[in-house]
């Protein structure tokens, strides 16, 4: 079993996000994994919404 | 008097609530001398370890923002909830479930397909989907798992105050930092903002209380002093809570929501529903019908930003 350093939540930045990094038995990084932990639908609940709306509701994929 | 702890947190959320406290701009001195931050994803570097190894209630105040919808998100609500003395419930996605909720009209398994499978900017020939755990030639990773359904923060822990708005607007957000800074806290459960209706605090004129065609935005150029409902366009104004300053009346845009409904109305659409059909012009089965042919999305416009604070809630209401 690797050691693993989690960073949890990577900060200073919009939107949520985790780092896995995997280090081998020489300590070295074995290998790093970004992760979103963070999924609201936009493509689905947009569909059959209004065009004209659009611009009132997509704005909320990113507020930054 | 020692300085307020002070955490702000964003869970299923876009980050307008973050930049919204810093659109108080200068005012943000105040907030540094009145409180540490303690924890702030978007622009200090505290971990969730760190939140953690605090003592229960030792966070004096915490503003969290967006709508929970996976375990990670209950579990930091809940964390953030055991180290605070105060919870405020900031912005549309905590108080009413916001943007996000519109989800709730369809399932967690249509968001994966849709999201994952057939959206056309994907390349993903073997349909993988997100997994809670996924086996890696180095060891295991974890995701958190996605509920079924989008809750408010007041459906998953205590809150004490609720700061609507998406975002909440700099005043009111002065408001709340004029409240802690002189102690003069409202009473639990208070909602910051107005009162009564966006109706009441609305600057246009309002004359026929009658209308007889629902138009779309794009089919007419409003006119800019008279009730854009009296114009045909639905506004959410006669269900909304009042206190936004009528933003987005003042640039002809009718309101879709966003302060939630008042006290008392239990559900927000329904109540908008109501106050429509008073006044459409319909006096048989055709005129019925033909105003519901005009409302082309009303489950996506009366319930814009409250879905999940509503009677409806969702199709399928489950976590898991």
């Amino acid at each position: 079993m690797m050691k693993k350093v989690t960073i949890d939540p990577i900060t200073r930045l919009e939107g949520h996000g985790k780092i896995e990094i995997f280090l081998n038995d020489e300590g070295n990084v074995e290998n790093a994994y970004l992760q979103i932990p963070e999924l609201r639908g936009f493509e689905k609940f947009c569909e059959g919404r209004p065009v004209e709306e659009m611009p009132r509701i997509v704005p909320r994929i990113c507020g930054v | 008097m020692a300085k307020l702890k002070l955490a702000l947190y964003w869970a299923g959320a876009c980050g307008g609530c973050d930049v919204a406290v810093l659109d108080i701009h200068e005012k943000i001195l105040d907030v540094a001398a009145l409180a540490d931050i303690v924890f702030w994803p978007i622009a200090l570097d505290f971990k969730y370890h760190h939140v953690e190894a605090m003592q229960d209630k030792s966070i004096d105040v915490c503003l969290f923002n967006g709508m929970v919808r996976s375990s990670e998100q209950e579990h930091i609500a809940k964390l953030l909830r055991a180290k605070s003395k105060t919870m405020v419930s900031f912005g549309s996605c905590a108080c009413f479930g916001g943007i996000p909720a519109l989800a709730n009209f369809t399932t967690r398994g249509e968001i994966m397909q849709r999201a994952y499978i057939e959206a056309p900017s994907n390349e993903n020939p073997g349909k993988t989907l997100p997994q809670t755990r996924t086996k890696v030639a180095e060891g295991e990773l974890e995701l958190p798992e996605l509920y079924e359904s989008v809750f408010t923060l007041a459906q998953v822990v205590d809150v004490e105050y609720f700061v609507p708005g998406c975002p909440p607007t700099a005043d009111l957000i002065l408001k709340v930092v004029d409240a802690l800074a002189t102690n003069k806290l409202p009473p639990v459960g208070a909602v910051i903002a107005a009162d009564k209706t966006l109706c009441d605090e609305c600057p246009r004129k309002k004359n026929e209380k009658s209308i007889s065609k629902i138009v779309r935005s794009h089919q007419i150029i409003p006119e800019s002093e008279r009730c854009l409902l009296e114009q045909g366009m639905i506004c959410c104004g006669p269900a909304t809570r009042g206190g936004c300053g009528a933003l987005c009346i003042k640039v002809n845009m009718p309101c879709r929501g966003c302060f939630g409904p008042t006290a008392g109305v239990l559900d927000q659409g329904a109540k908008l529903v109501s106050s429509i059909a008073s006044i459409y012009q319909a006096n048989n089965d055709d005129e019925v019908a033909r105003m519901v042919e005009e409302i082309v999305d009303p489950a996506g416009t009366f319930y814009r930003f409250g879905a999940a604070d509503s009677i409806l809630r969702t199709k399928q209401l489950q976590k898991h």
